[in-house]
Order: structure tokens, then C-alpha cells, then sequence
């Protein structure tokens, strides 16, 4: 385990619903090393989601600081958290969130055109992150044109392609069936280990949870439970692509 | 950015064809008709300048009785006669005059043969051919004497010649004109068609007092018209206003009493025409720039459509790292990349209805590169003020919210 890639401290997050403010978050600290595979887990309206958007930049706290990969990204505007998003972070959503009638590959280089990297680069790389996760023949597929477990693989290659320091997945596995559950969580589990990327993974799956290393049980806006698990399940299918 | 907006602009649009058009149809008559509008317009003032050249523009007509613009006065013994001796003054008063030429016409059976020919007879007097700019192409033109004498002798123009001498040369040949034998003593050089399409060639020119005393069989001194040609065109204004006191003084008018003549030159007809046909472009031009603005709120109307529709879209966009600059130049560059196809379609049917009804009501057409520049920058203008408000909307959607949108 290296250095920390997120630290919060005291992070609160309110939001007006109708006339009431409603306390989704109120004054998380959390500490994510480098190489961890965390799960956040909680019953609805505990706050989970709104602590995922704020790891994920999509949302900013009202109060507390977060330090993202050593930088303060708890003040920053849209275009600044885009930014951060685009740099640092690749996201997973439970329903997948492609572009219709857009070939996996560019759905795989969104990222890298927001970024501005040359088109001949672009393809390159989305090419070789859906290779990573088995789909270097679906290149040219539209969503439409894959099943759900391969949509989720062309997102998670999405994610991937800008090499991004967290992994962040809300309810990865939410729309799947169980074997494809599987293959997704094994096909995580493997970059997790082989590559040693950081993953977080919002899922209120105990199943899925136990796949990771640590879990993280949200209620009420705190943390409730922190617990490291030594003997994470594996997920019993092998990640594709012969890894 | 704009690159990958205008890929992702011609993608959208490709996907929606059937919306695209429709949308851009409103842009498409607007801009077809600005293009049509100003190249008939364009075209009418051309012709009209033509005209002027043609036949001169520093012309300046009397004729008896007043004005109809001062408005019908029945008393009849007002309408005063012009007389030849009225010409006669104002050549010799009026310093800017070049020539002044006293015009009497009848309209006249012309034989040869047993070929003959309808047409007008203009008895005038040797200044006519200097007033108009014109000359005798064979033969002569009538003398001193000729008009002293009331001679029957007379001058063809070409269509008259044309249809009653064919090859035959006329000169020194006796024509009727109704029952008057007259000596065709010159030809005249064709001249040509006015823009209202009236023959100038189709005319046969006798001496005034001939037409006087032999086809009207009158003794008087009085004229149909005065033609008057100034020295240049700068001295047709104050020439006109010198002539008109000059004439009102010779009638022995009160500064009380209206004119009992009427005196036109040809830049304020030319005006008169040319104001008519400005007025009338200014409500084409408008009825254009309605059909403009209806396209634009089309347009609008279709891009909050759009972004509405693939708020989702806009949602991935935003977590992949789009900034808010990125999805307003999409969606900015998709509305004015609409517009702008329909600027261009509607460039290329307002040339080609421009064309088909210049050709269909044989009206002089013409182009203008600078219309079709601005079309183009018009209907490019509306797709950004219109496409300006959505595309914000899209630029400012939330992220999170964006993301849940179904």
C-alpha cells in the first residue's frame, strides 16, 4: 500500500428539499490509499450517493476539505472539476451511460477527445482498453449491438483509457444478472490486482461488497463501519483476456 | 473544440434528417427570397440607369395643362396652350438650354406601294435630333426651308424602313402618309428599345409646320409638347425652375394661380420609379426578414428540443470531462451549422427562382455576390442568436442531474 489518492476531512453536504434542508453528509472523513478496492455500501438515503458524487467531483462540499491524488479539489468550479474528472477519474454507472449509436471505440475515446489528444492517438489507446477487457473484436459495435455485461466492459474501458488514479463504480452490477455479475466483478477484481488500480464501488449487494477489501457502510451521512476484509471473495470466473 | 463540434453538429443533424429540414426550411424561404428580392430589385435599377442613359438625362418636357399630381381643376379655359413661341423664349432666354424642340404628333397610316406601315408621325423642328442625341444614318435631315415651307419631306426610322423598303433603299422615294404624299429624304440610326419596351425606331419625323398645315390641318401656334435638352445634366434642376418661372411669366400668372402647364424632367420620373421600387423591395425585404426571424424560433424551438432529448448524453459528456464550453459549442455549432444549410439551400433557390421568373416575366435579373454573402452571414447570425439560448442551457445543465435524467 503506498500513499494516500483521497482524504477527506470533515466534508458536509446539504441540499434544499422543498423547504427543508436535508443533511445528506454531515462531516465524512475518509482516507483511500493508493491500490485500495473499497466498497461503499448503506441503505437509501443514507447518503452514499452524495458521498460518491463529491469523490467523484461531480458535486462540490460545503464545508470540509478533500485532497484528490494531493490536490484541494473541495473548492473548485464546473470547468475545474471537469477538468479533474477528465484528468484523474474514470467513472462506471450502474446503467452503463454509453452513447447510442456510437461505436464502443468512440465511446472509449470521449475522454481523450475532451482532452484534446489527436485522433490517430485516441484510437489507439480506447483500442487497447477494450482489449483489456476482452473486447478487442467489438471495436465497431454499438451498444445496441452488445449484451449488458459488454456494455459494462466498454464502460470500465472508458474509465480506464485516460489511466485514471480512482476507479469510481456506482452499483457497477446493478442491471446485471448473476453470472455477469461475476464476470464484471472478476474483471475488476483483476485490474484491482494486476494492475493495482484504486477502486471505489458504491453497491448495496452484500455479495458484491465481499468482493472487495474493505467496506465502508454509510448511515445517516457518517460512516458507520470501516472494516478491512482479509480474505476478499473472488469472483468466481476468470477475468477474460487471459490475464 | 470546434472541429469535434462541427463533426458531432453534422452527426446530430444526419440522424434527424426529416426535423433537420423542416427546421431549416423557415431560414430556407427566408433567405431565398432576400436573394431573389435584391437580384429583381438590382436588376430593375440597372435597366432603369440604362434607360436614362439612353435617353438622356438632361431632358426636360412641357406640356399643356396642369400637373396630375396638383389634382383634377375642371375649369377648361385654364389649360393654356404651349405654343411654339413659348420654345422659342426659352431657347432664348435660358442660357443652359442646348436645344428646344416643339413636338406635334398624329398617328398616321404610312404606304408604300402596297406595302404599309401604323405608326407615329412627330412634327418638330431641327433641334429634336440634338435634344435626343440622335443622327440620320442615310440621306439628310430636314432643313431650314423644309420647315419655312411646310415641305412634304420626312425622315423613317428603322423599323419603318424595315417594313416598308425592305433592301430597297428609301431615299429620294415618295411615301403616303395618310392621304399626303411626302418625299422620304433620310433614315434615321436605330436607336433601339426603352425598357418599357416601346420601339423609339418605329416613329417617322416631319417639320412641325408640315404636320401643322398638311395632317392637321390647323393654323395655330400650339404644340403637344416642348422637348428641352440642358447642357449637362448638373443644370436640369435650376434650368427647370428658371423655365417654369420663364413660362409663368409668358401666361401672365398670379404668384396665386397654379401652373397651367406641366413640366417633368427625366431624373424625378426616374425618381418617382425608382422610390416605387424601393418602397417595394423594403416590403419584400421585410416579409423576407419575418420568414428569417420565424426560421430562427424554429431553429430555437428544435435545439431546446434537442437538448432536452439527449440531456443524458450531455450528462456522460459532462462526467467524461467535457466543460461547459465544450457542450455549448456543440450544441452552438449544430444551430448555426442548420441554419447555414438552410442559408445555402435557400441561396441556391433564390438564384434559381431569381432566374426562372426573370426569365418567365422577362425582367433584367441581377446577382449580387454581396447579397449571397450576407444571406449566408444572416442566416449563420440567426443560428447563433438563436441557437445561443439552448445551447446555454445545455452548457449549464448539472452534471448529476444530467446523469439521471431518463
Amino acid at each position: 500500500m503506498q500513499g494516500p489518492v483521497i482524504e477527506m476531512r470533515g466534508i458536509e453536504k446539504s441540499y434544499l428539499a422543498g423547504d427543508v434542508v436535508f443533511r445528506a453528509l454531515k462531516g465524512v472523513s475518509l482516507t483511500i490509499a493508493q491500490g485500495e478496492f473499497v466498497a461503499i455500501g448503506g441503505p437509501s438515503g443514507s447518503g452514499k450517493s452524495t458521498l460518491m458524487n463529491v469523490i467523484g467531483c461531480l458535486d462540490r462540499p460545503q464545508s470540509g476539505t478533500y485532497l484528490l491524488a494531493g490536490h484541494d479539489v473541495s473548492n473548485l468550479d464546473a470547468d475545474a472539476r471537469a477538468f479533474v474528472r477528465n484528468r484523474l477519474l474514470g467513472f462506471v454507472f450502474q446503467g452503463f451511460n454509453l452513447l447510442a449509436r456510437t461505436s464502443a471505440l468512440e465511446n472509449v475515446e470521449l475522454p481523450l477527445a475532451y482532452r484534446g489528444v489527436a485522433s490517430k492517438e485516441r484510437r489507439a489507446r480506447a483500442a487497447r482498453a477494450l482489449q483489456l477487457v476482452g473486447l478487442g473484436t467489438k471495436l465497431e459495435n454499438t451498444p445496441n449491438q452488445l449484451s449488458g455485461g459488454q456494455q459494462q466492459r466498454v464502460a470500465i474501458a472508458r474509465a480506464l483509457v485516460t489511466e485514471p488514479r480512482v476507479l469510481l463504480a456506482d452499483e457497477p452490477t446493478g442491471n446485471l444478472d448473476t453470472a455477469t455479475t461475476e464476470e464484471i466483478l472478476a474483471l475488476m477484481q483483476g485490474l484491482h490486482r494486476e494492475h493495482g488500480l484504486t477502486i471505489v464501488m458504491v453497491t448495496h449487494e452484500p455479495d458484491v461488497a465481499a468482493c472487495a477489501g474493505r467496506q465502508i457502510t454509510v448511515r445517516d451521512g457518517l460512516i458507520a463501519a470501516d472494516v478491512a476484509i482479509a480474505q476478499p471473495r473472488r469472483a468466481n470466473v476468470d477475468p477474460p483476456g487471459g490475464h | 473544440m470546434w472541429w469535434m463540434a462541427l463533426r458531432l453538429a453534422l452527426l446530430s443533424l444526419s440522424r434527424n434528417k426529416l426535423r433537420a429540414s423542416l427546421t431549416m426550411l423557415g431560414i430556407l424561404i427566408g433567405v431565398a427570397a432576400v436573394v431573389a428580392m435584391t437580384a429583381i430589385g438590382e436588376g430593375a435599377k440597372e435597366s432603369i440607369e440604362k434607360q436614362m442613359t439612353a435617353v438622356g438625362v438632361n431632358l426636360i418636357w412641357v406640356w399643356p395643362g396642369a400637373s396630375a399630381s396638383s389634382g383634377v381643376r375642371g375649369d377648361a379655359n385654364r389649360t393654356a396652350a404651349v405654343t411654339e413661341d413659348d420654345a422659342r423664349a426659352i431657347g432664348r432666354e435660358i442660357t443652359s438650354v442646348l436645344a428646344v424642340a416643339p413636338t406635334l404628333g398624329v398617328s398616321a397610316q404610312v404606304v408604300y406601294g402596297a406595302r404599309n406601315a401604323a405608326t407615329r408621325i412627330t412634327g418638330t423642328t431641327l433641334d429634336y435630333l440634338t435634344a435626343r442625341d440622335w443622327s440620320v444614318s442615310r440621306g439628310r435631315s430636314f432643313t431650314e426651308a423644309d420647315l419655312r415651307m411646310a415641305a412634304k419631306v420626312c425622315l423613317i426610322g428603322e423599323t419603318v424602313r424595315a417594313s416598308l423598303f425592305g433592301r430597297a433603299d428609301p431615299v429620294g422615294e415618295t411615301v403616303r402618309i395618310g392621304k399626303l404624299p411626302c418625299q422620304v429624304v433620310g433614315v434615321l440610326a436605330p436607336k433601339g428599345q426603352g425598357s418599357f419596351g416601346q420601339d423609339y425606331d418605329d416613329t417617322v419625323l416631319m417639320p412641325i409646320t408640315s404636320v401643322r398645315a398638311r395632317l392637321r390641318g390647323s393654323s395655330g401656334r400650339e404644340v403637344d409638347q416642348i422637348m428641352v435638352s440642358v447642357r449637362t445634366p448638373a443644370q436640369v434642376r435650376r434650368a427647370q425652375a428658371q423655365l417654369t418661372s420663364l413660362m409663368r411669366q409668358r401666361h401672365r400668372l398670379q404668384d396665386s394661380e397654379e401652373n397651367d402647364f406641366s413640366v417633368r424632367n427625366l431624373q424625378e420620373m426616374m425618381e418617382t420609379f425608382e422610390r416605387t421600387r424601393s418602397t417595394l423591395s423594403t416590403l419584400l425585404l421585410s416579409i423576407a426578414a419575418i420568414a428569417l426571424l420565424v426560421g430562427g424560433i424554429g431553429v430555437m424551438n428544435i435545439m431546446l428540443v434537442s437538448v432536452t432529448e439527449r440531456t443524458r448524453e450531455i450528462g456522460i459528456r459532462l462526467a467524461v470531462g467535457a466543460r461547459s464550453g465544450d457542450i455549448l459549442a456543440q450544441f452552438l455549432v449544430e444551430a448555426v451549422t442548420l441554419s447555414a444549410f438552410g442559408g445555402v439551400a435557400g441561396l441556391a433557390l433564390g438564384v434559381g427562382a431569381g432566374a426562372a421568373l426573370g426569365k418567365a416575366m422577362d425582367w433584367n435579373v441581377t446577382f449580387q455576390p454581396l447579397a449571397a454573402l450576407v444571406a449566408l452571414g444572416t442566416s449563420s447570425g440567426i443560428g447563433v442568436v438563436f441557437g445561443f439560448f439552448p445551447a446555454r442551457r445545455a452548457a449549464s445543465l448539472d452534471p448529476i442531474t444530467a446523469l439521471r435524467h431518463e
